[in-house]
């Protein structure tokens, strides 16, 4: 597997959080359009799987705020509201979480941040821990589900996610030093 | 809960990173400052558990879901500074990699989910302990989180004042949105779940405990 350079990805990441934040201060759906029809052209390797990662990350809430909005000003007004705010509001989040996708699956993260050991390190140790703990706490919810005659309630999920977090606790403090310990020990 | 990328313009946006930007400054060299090869470990795993624990999805009633957010109990731990650089790097490690929120709006929902709600927590903590640990870890949870849901729909709301062309959801819908699922629902089942974590904890491990 060959992984991208670090100035490629430090210029890529740059270029990335110019470009959100431009797009952020848009409103207007022609330029919009533009800058979606450019992205998709430009990030067409992975277009069709980014598209589902959008689809399933960002495109609800934005509807159903979206649907919500429009039929409380249809409501409150005399008249059905303009489309195109709308339309401008969906499309901008859906450019922004493209770009956020296809860009950083484009990064290696960790080469990019090489100058600054420390966000290295803490990245590390973070991304680490999430992986073990994720593990930890789906075998234990799996665990409280097994040891039920019923499907757990709402007050069963709470009081077992309760549970688990002081065994979370313990385990993460043990990994994260270990992981640290490592890191430091190879140089970072 | 969180306010995704898009819905807020820059003049909301690089404000809110201005005002961010120094209490990160000041949060991580009080923290996490000269011991640093110390604290960093500890930062790594607030930060997981923070999001671990945001990564719970509890059933709610009518088959939909929720999830908890956990800063409740980290500002109760280690106070609101502690709690607003870690849910900082949750919501960073969320927008980079799982693109839940964003990094235009990083500076909103670190003020918002971060700062205000861990503040409300610790002082509700302190208020309320008279009355018991139990009482005082629910109205931490709850309030912490009633406090983040208004932010942000304050926010919301004042996007839509400044330019109705660009955030069409006028703040009577972001209001609701926000606040109706925080007040009923959510609001207590984080109130819960800070109760039942700090009488674990207080078993497992009782010098974690103010």
């Amino acid at each position: 597997m060959q992984f991208p350079d670090a100035r490629r990805s430090r210029a890529l990441l740059g270029a990335w959080l110019i470009a959100i934040f431009a797009i952020s201060a848009v409103s207007d759906l022609r330029l919009l359009g533009v800058a979606g029809a450019a992205a998709a052209l430009l990030f067409r390797h992975g277009l069709l799987r980014n598209a589902r990662r959008v689809l399933r990350s960002v495109v609800p809430l934005t509807v159903g705020l979206s649907l919500v909005s429009w039929a409380w000003l249809r409501l409150v007004a005399s008249r059905p509201p303009e489309l195109a705010p709308f339309l401008a509001l969906g499309l901008r989040t859906v450019l922004v979480a493209f770009l956020t996708f296809a860009v950083l699956e484009r990064v290696d993260l960790f080469r990019a941040l090489a100058p600054w050991p420390t966000a290295t390190r803490l990245l590390a140790v973070t991304l680490a821990q999430i992986h073990a703990l994720r593990l930890l706490a789906t075998e234990s919810l799996l665990g409280l589900r097994s040891r039920m005659p019923r499907r757990p309630h709402t007050l069963d999920v709470v009081r077992g996610a309760g549970g688990i977090t002081g065994a979370i606790f313990t385990l993460s403090a043990r990994n994260a030093r270990d992981i640290s310990d490592a890191m430091r020990s190879r140089g970072f | 809960m969180h306010v995704p990328d898009g819905f807020l313009s820059p003049a909301i946006t690089l404000p809110a990173y201005a005002v961010a930007a120094p209490i990160w400054v000041r949060a991580a060299r009080k923290h996490f400052g000269r011991g640093a090869a110390e604290a960093l470990p500890v930062m790594g795993s607030l930060t997981a558990l923070a999001f671990v624990v945001q990564s719970i999805m509890v059933p709610v009633p009518g088959g939909a879901s929720t999830h908890l957010s956990g800063v409740a109990l980290l500002a109760v731990l280690y106070g609101p500074l502690a709690a607003f650089v870690c849910e900082t790097l949750v919501l960073l490690v969320q927008a980079l990699f799982f693109g839940a929120g964003g990094l235009t709006v990083l500076g909103v929902n670190a003020l918002a989910l971060g700062l205000l709600g861990p503040a409300a927590a610790w002082i509700a903590f302190r208020l309320v302990r008279g009355w018991g640990d139990g009482a005082a870890a629910f109205a931490a949870g709850y309030l912490s989180l009633q406090v983040s849901a208004l932010a942000v729909a304050m926010v919301l709301g004042l996007q839509h004042v400044l330019a109705p062309g660009y955030l069409p959801v006028p703040p009577a819908v972001t209001l609701a949105a926000m606040l109706v699922p925080s007040l009923t629902v959510a609001g207590v089942l984080e109130g819960l779940y800070t109760v039942f974590a700090l009488s674990l904890l207080r078993k497992v491990d009782p010098r974690a405990i103010p």
